[in-house]
């Protein structure tokens, strides 16, 4: 449990920046998610604070502390791995047990402890098991209760539910979060799943081509997007392309005239989440006809894509209230408010 | 029931080439081999059918053959053991490498092996005599005033042994070592082990069924060089290869020759099972 500080950290790879620059303050006891695609230099990131990767630039600090150069044996993180990297020889016990012998505890201590931090994960009765006769979830567990029984400094969660299915990563995705606020460590998990960000963390830190887009709340991600590429990375939205042409006003390609927030004129692009447009709504500052190419029914929302001139077409999401849906080939009236409309330079 | 019949007949088609090649090529002659072993010589009449182990216990009781032996297994341990210390450190690199020669790499490892034992071993003969490649450059940069006995010595034999037997062992056991999950690895070095601490209880365990099949087959390889220690080791040095060939061909005792091939045969197998023990009690990676 400590603070960790990154300060301009970088990995050069020959030419090519995996990460360019990175700084970072995460408090003790912070939840922090780095999210992006794949590529953008978030498990490169993760694997200089544990120490697995040499960074080429910048400090690492752990409490205080700096060990930037330190081997990874020697710093105090608890890593759980996207494969679990359970030891295949050893039991669940020996496993979580292993971390302590390192660090050459009383083997009473150890037992203890080991113990312990099974109960946490609610695997005990499962200790004497080879980490093959576990189902995927179990070996999750093991692989979180081994970097737990370190009582590590900083908790590095790399991609650790991908390899889960959908409802399970749901459950162990909130017993992590949940063990994680018990014991008040300091968390860094790596993922590309928006969803998972958004459930977890304290505060997110989306990447790209190696550097850092944007650091906030799941809100300002979304609401106030920093740039064009948080805007289309976090939660669904249409782009018309077209230009600024006043305060608050936007000419798509289409040459649809359209209010949305300020922004610099020139050309733009204006970013429309898919919840934010209405069908028939009053008092909105938009008001455009168009006509309903495609519908998609999800359950509790539908979606449609709507063609609101030859060249401008927009995603809806309605939410299903049980009334008749328009369908393919309807006439409607998409309205929105000017505020639903985000404008990014070119 | 149709389909499973065909299934039968496919593995049967697969199975049998190889099987029937086995029990014609090679059991037979050994049963035949064997029975001969059992046989009598009797100078000046070559073989004669008989039905004793008087062969057998020739070869235990004249301490000359025994030495050949216990010569024989001793050189077998010490080159087994030289490739797998030096071998194990190569093929971890060769396994762990993200170059972009990685096959270049291996096929260097592999070269050796297009030159067959005995121009090999033409080419210590070259390097160790006392006129040699060594010899000369240590005399001539002062370092030696006398040459070095290294042509036939136990010395050169075991070199030109391990030279030979290295790129199996390399090879077995990278293959091994590729299979290991590097994050495996990573893991353990993220929960304080240093790296030989990683080595001895993550990396070794976990590549045990690479180690033992690397060191059975060049053990077995060692037992049963023939080229190497006849051109190194010269005519006084003799190891069991050479010798089952000197009774046949030289001696023409052909139930004596008989008795050491089986001899050799026996104290491989043996010794390679006693291994196999040995190490699956220390580790339980063969339970997978």
């Amino acid at each position: 449990m400590a603070r960790l500080e990154l300060i301009d950290l970088s990995k050069r790879y020959g030419e090519h920046a995996a990460v360019a620059g990175v700084t970072l303050d995460v408090a003790d006891g912070e939840f922090l998610v780095l999210l992006g695609p794949s590529g953008c230099g978030k498990t490169t990131t993760l694997r200089m604070i544990a120490g697995l990767v040499e960074p080429s630039d910048g400090r690492t600090q752990i409490g205080g502390t700096d060990v930037t150069y330190l081997p990874p044996w020697r710093r105090n993180t608890g890593m759980v791995f996207q494969s679990y990297a359970l030891f295949p020889h050893m039991t669940v016990a020996e496993n979580v047990a292993f971390g302590l012998e390192m660090r050459k505890l009383a083997k009473a201590e150890i037992e203890v402890r080991a113990r312990e931090a099974l109960r946490l994960v609610r695997l005990e009765a499962f200790a004497g098991r080879l980490p093959r006769q576990l189902s995927g979830g179990q070996q999750q567990r093991v692989a979180l209760a081994r970097a737990l029984a370190i009582r590590p400094d900083v908790l590095l969660l790399d991609e650790p539910l991908s390899n889960l299915d959908a409802k399970l990563r749901e459950e162990v995705r909130i017993e992590i979060r949940e063990l994680q606020g018990q014991l008040g460590l300091t968390t860094i998990m790596v993922t590309h799943d928006q969803e998972e960000a958004l459930t977890v963390a304290d505060r997110l830190v989306v990447m790209a081509e190696g550097e850092i887009r944007q650091i906030g709340s799941q809100r300002d991600l979304y609401e106030r997007p920093a740039d064009r590429f948080v805007a289309g990375f976090v939660g669904r939205s249409t782009f018309l392309d077209g230009r600024v042409t006043g305060p608050g006003e936007f000419e798509t390609a289409g040459g649809l005239q359209l209010k949305c927030r300020d922004g610099a004129p020139g050309a733009a692009a204006l970013v429309l989440r898919p919840e934010r447009l209405h069908l028939g709504g009053a008092n909105m500052d938009n008001r455009v006809p168009g006509k309903v190419e495609f519908v998609s029914y999800l359950g509790p929302v539908l979606e449609l894509h709507v063609r609101l001139s030859p060249a401008d077409r927009v995603l809806v999401q309605l939410p299903n209230r049980g009334d008749a849906a328009p369908a393919v080939g309807d006439e409607i009236e998409l309205t929105w408010h000017r505020d639903a409309g985000m404008v990014f330079a070119e | 029931m149709i389909a499973r019949q065909r299934t039968h007949l496919t593995a049967a088609g697969l199975v049998g080439p190889a099987t029937l090649y086995v029990g014609i090529g090679i059991l037979l002659p050994l049963a035949i081999l064997f029975r001969y072993s059992l046989n009598q010589f009797v100078p000046g009449k070559f073989m004669v059918d008989a039905l004793t182990v008087e062969n057998y216990v020739k070869f235990f009781t004249d301490i000359y053959y025994y030495s050949v032996l216990t010569r024989t297994v001793r050189i077998a341990l010490i080159t087994t053991l030289i490739c797998l210390v030096t071998g194990f450190p190569l093929a971890y690199v060769l396994a762990r490498t993200r170059s972009r020669h990685k096959n270049l790499l291996i096929m260097l490892v592999v070269l050796p092996l297009f030159v067959g034992n005995a121009v090999r071993a033409a080419g210590w003969m070259v390097a160790f005599g006392n006129k040699g490649v060594i010899n000369a450059s240590l005399m001539g940069i002062g370092a030696l005033s006398q040459p070095l006995e290294i042509m036939f010595t136990e010395a050169a034999v075991i070199v030109g042994i391990t030279a030979v037997n290295l790129p199996f062992m390399v090879l077995t056991l990278q293959s091994v070592i590729e299979g290991i999950d590097r994050s495996v690895e990573e893991a353990a070095f993220n929960l304080g082990a240093t790296p030989p601490q990683m080595a001895r209880r993550i990396l070794l365990p976990l590549a045990m069924p690479g180690v033992l099949a690397g060191t059975i087959l060049t053990f077995i390889l060692s037992m049963n060089a023939y080229a190497t220690p006849v051109l190194l080791g010269g005519p006084r040095f003799q190891m069991m290869g050479p010798l089952v060939y000197n009774q046949f061909i030289q001696q023409n005792n052909w139930p004596f020759g008989g008795a050491i091939a089986f001899i050799l045969m026996a104290a491989t197998l043996l010794l390679t099972l006693a291994a196999n023990l040995m190490v699956q009690q220390r580790y339980r990676t063969a339970e997978t």
